[in-house]
């Protein structure tokens, strides 16, 4: 069985526009999360968020998109997906072949475009521009008709862990040789749905957020896309390759539809089993990129988890605090980033923190620090308890 | 990969104990699902829960009773909807003002899988597929992976859809379903574009054993086109690639849906395999994303289809089985089965 690698990667987030932006910005410990600016909502003052500044029209000068009918998720989505194709090298006739296969993740989707979705829905009007784009398979379908991909398309929505799990499947499409080159990632762009919905759950904090602090006050959300190109090691030949992805592992936390059970059962089994794929000890593992999403829940449960799974923890932090949550995106912002940890050899501080949880004294990584890393975990936990780990390698 | 347990919830009767003779109708274009009584759930749950999650957590149930599957997969284009839009209502109505979570929590697509790990405590391996017109069948192909890699697994796989107002008005808008009446025992005479809206919900165990097997899926595959050569060729080709050598294909399962715009897609099919039989469902369950899982589930029937169901019948054994189906002119998927 030949290797899965990784041979090209796309971002774009609240730090940056692209992959070199959004490791300045890491490195240097800077945050995108500002009070919104483009984004109509009444909490605009109030919540502060991950949002990139470049509004819809620039979006599509920017990216070329002339026709009707493409939501901001669509466009963020070709923002990455772009990148990271050109980065690999990817010809357009190779996004043709049935061999080439994508694998996106959306948990908004099309959901971004509020008034036009209230109107169509309760059908008050002759309908928008947007009626085949609200769901969240709306942005693959895009890039694969933009592109004409020829083999398997699939879009994964299992909420907050994703494109975690988009990034699982399409490592499994390329082992089983169902093709022989995958893009696979996801994304979300800022919506009144999930700035409402979180906030009824009065888990959306008031102030720039704090990842495992003792005084975090919950999350704030981001938008964003990111893929990765992933090919089988025989197939690359010379062309560059960042690191491998040598393990992965979903499991459910059967507890609660919207929290974490106290002992992380579903976080545990997941980073258990991506260790297991990975034929690797937990003390293998140099520095897990965390879930971190600065809830109350989230950061106890999965200080815990890590506790358990890896009796001292390695090295840590979330991103969080960075680019805010980016939802469907999550997962696969976090493999970026880690994948850029173990191909630079260096970790990102963690902002904003200042006291460890008192009964965890868990304290991420507070400095910019040049190391060399083996190994890399990158942790998402979502709704509906589904859990999601991956393992990155050195090349 | 063999299909073990069957259950499914549609329009007609078919949970249970199925009778497809007695073809229940359309009511405004719209085919509804008949809801059994749900066992097992507690009221208070099932409350709470949205038709999408009702239907899904219902029709797979019964199949969990005494079995803890390794792997829960479900296939849905739109999870509860209805949830949804209810929340998105609620903050148009009260202009972002204080709302209730309740709705968001429940309208994620994850949450008939989420569902039913919290509901029979599993923490197995856990996935919603939303691929729109092809949510079921990258569900199907995610449990084939899962079996070819780890033969010993029992897997859940579930496809389910519903109606709720608002897709049916943003489809209706974007012009998926006939503006006309249409009776669903003449949806296939009709020359307009549009269809029937359905839902359902069909669920699966499936893992690597032959043993009392009611079927053996041989393969699945996709394609996203809008050109007729281009998909009659990848039908032809998947045939070819997953069909036994000497085998025919003895019954084809239609997706046809009475679209005028879809139709030389059908006919296509229809001449590539002029010799078998030819059942259509469309007018039993109307039209959704999932339709697929609810053709799956038709395949693993042992008794004959009803007359209604037959384009064409043929003199066969029934034992090798195409499911052609094409979603919104754009996406085609095909699965083989083998009858056991």
């Amino acid at each position: 069985m030949s290797e899965i690698v990784v041979t090209g990667l796309g971002i774009v987030s609240a730090v940056g526009y692209n992959v070199a932006e959004n490791r300045t910005a890491l490195s240097q410990g800077k945050t995108g999360v500002s009070h919104l600016s483009l984004f109509d909502t009444r909490y605009a003052g109030l919540r502060p968020c991950g949002e990139i500044k470049t509004d819809n029209d620039d979006l599509r000068t920017k990216l070329n998109v002339g026709e009707k009918g493409v939501t901001r998720t669509s466009l963020l989505a070709l923002h990455a997906f772009e990148e990271a194709v050109n980065d690999a090298e990817l010809t357009a006739a190779e996004l043709r072949e049935s061999g080439t296969a994508l694998v996106g993740a959306s948990t908004v989707g099309g959901m971004c475009l509020t008034d036009e979705l209230y109107h169509d829905a309760n059908r008050d009007a002759i309908g928008s521009d947007y009626l085949a784009e609200y769901d969240c398979a709306s942005s693959s379908i895009y890039l694969q008709k933009r592109y004409g991909i020829g083999g398997w398309v699939n879009t994964i929505n299992t909420a907050c862990s994703s494109s975690a799990n988009a990034i699982m499947f399409g490592a499994r499409l390329l082992k089983q040789g169902r093709c022989r080159r995958v893009i696979a990632g996801g994304v979300d762009s800022l919506a009144k749905f999930t700035i409402n919905g979180f906030n009824a759950l009065h888990i959306l904090s008031p102030e720039p957020c704090r990842p495992f602090d003792r005084d975090r006050s919950g999350l704030n959300l981001g938008e964003g896309a990111a893929f990765l190109v992933m090919e089988r090691a025989a197939d690359v030949k010379n062309r560059k390759m960042y690191a491998r992805l040598t393990g992965y592992g979903n499991s459910n936390d059967a507890f609660h539809p919207s929290s974490l059970s106290d002992d992380g059962a579903g976080p545990q089994l997941a980073m258990r089993q991506a260790l297991q794929e990975a034929g690797l000890e937990a003390g293998a593992i140099d520095f897990v990129n965390a879930h971190g999403t600065a809830t109350e829940n989230n950061d106890w449960v999965e200080s815990q988890a890590m506790l358990q799974v890896f009796g001292t923890p390695p090295a840590f932090a979330s991103t969080k605090a960075n680019t805010g949550h980016t939802l469907g995106a999550a997962g696969a912002v976090g493999a970026v980033y880690s994948i850029l940890s173990l191909y630079y050899g260096e970790l990102y501080p963690a902002i904003h923190f200042a006291h460890p949880i008192e009964t965890t004294r868990l304290v991420p990584v507070l400095q910019y620090t040049p190391r060399s890393i083996e190994h890399v975990m990158a942790n998402s936990f979502g709704f509906g308890g589904n859990c999601s780990s991956l393992v990155f390698s050195a090349r | 990969m063999y299909i073990h347990k069957i259950n499914c919830i549609s329009p007609q009767q078919t949970f249970g104990d199925p009778d497809l003779e007695a073809l229940l109708p359309a009511v405004e274009g719209k085919m509804f699902a008949r809801e059994p009584a749900y066992e097992g759930v507690p009221p208070g749950m099932l409350r709470r829960m949205g038709r999408a999650v009702r239907m899904g957590v219902g029709c797979a149930l019964p199949l969990l009773k005494d079995l803890k599957p390794d792997a829960i997969i479900v296939g849905t284009a739109n999870g509860g909807m209805e949830d949804c839009i209810r929340f998105l209502n609620q903050i148009m109505d009260y202009e972002e003002g204080m709302l209730t979570p309740g709705n968001f929590v429940q309208s994620t697509p994850n949450a008939t899988a989420a569902q039913l790990g919290l509901m029979t405590g599993n923490r197995n391996y856990n996935i919603t597929h939303v691929h729109r017109g092809l949510a079921f069948e990258n569900a199907l192909l995610d449990a084939l992976m899962l079996l070819k890699d780890k033969p010993t697994l029992n897997v859940l796989l579930e496809g389910l859809d519903e109606i709720s107002a608002y897709n049916y008005n943003i489809d209706f808008l974007a012009g998926w379903y006939k503006k006309e009446p249409v009776d669903n025992r003449r949806l296939y005479d009709t020359a307009t574009p549009g269809t029937l809206a359905g839902e359902g919900a069909a669920a699966f165990i499936v893992n690597s054993s032959s043993q009392n097997a009611r079927a053996k899926v041989l393969g699945v595959h996709t394609l996203h086109t809008d050109d007729r050569a281009e998909a009659a060729e990848f039908l032809q080709a998947f045939v070819q690639e997953c069909l036994p050598a000497g085998a025919n294909v003895d019954i084809l399962i239609s997706g046809e849906n009475g679209d005028l715009r879809h139709h030389h897609f059908y006919e296509s099919a229809y001449a590539a395999f002029p010799n078998c039989e030819v059942a259509r469902y469309k007018h039993m369950f109307g039209e959704f994303g999932t339709t697929m899982a609810l053709a799956l589930w038709l395949a693993c029937l042992q008794q004959p289809y009803p007359s209604h169901m037959i384009r064409q019948s043929a003199v066969h054994k029934g034992k090798y089985i195409l499911l052609y189906n094409l979603y919104q002119n754009r996406q085609h998927s095909a699965i083989l089965v083998e009858r056991l």
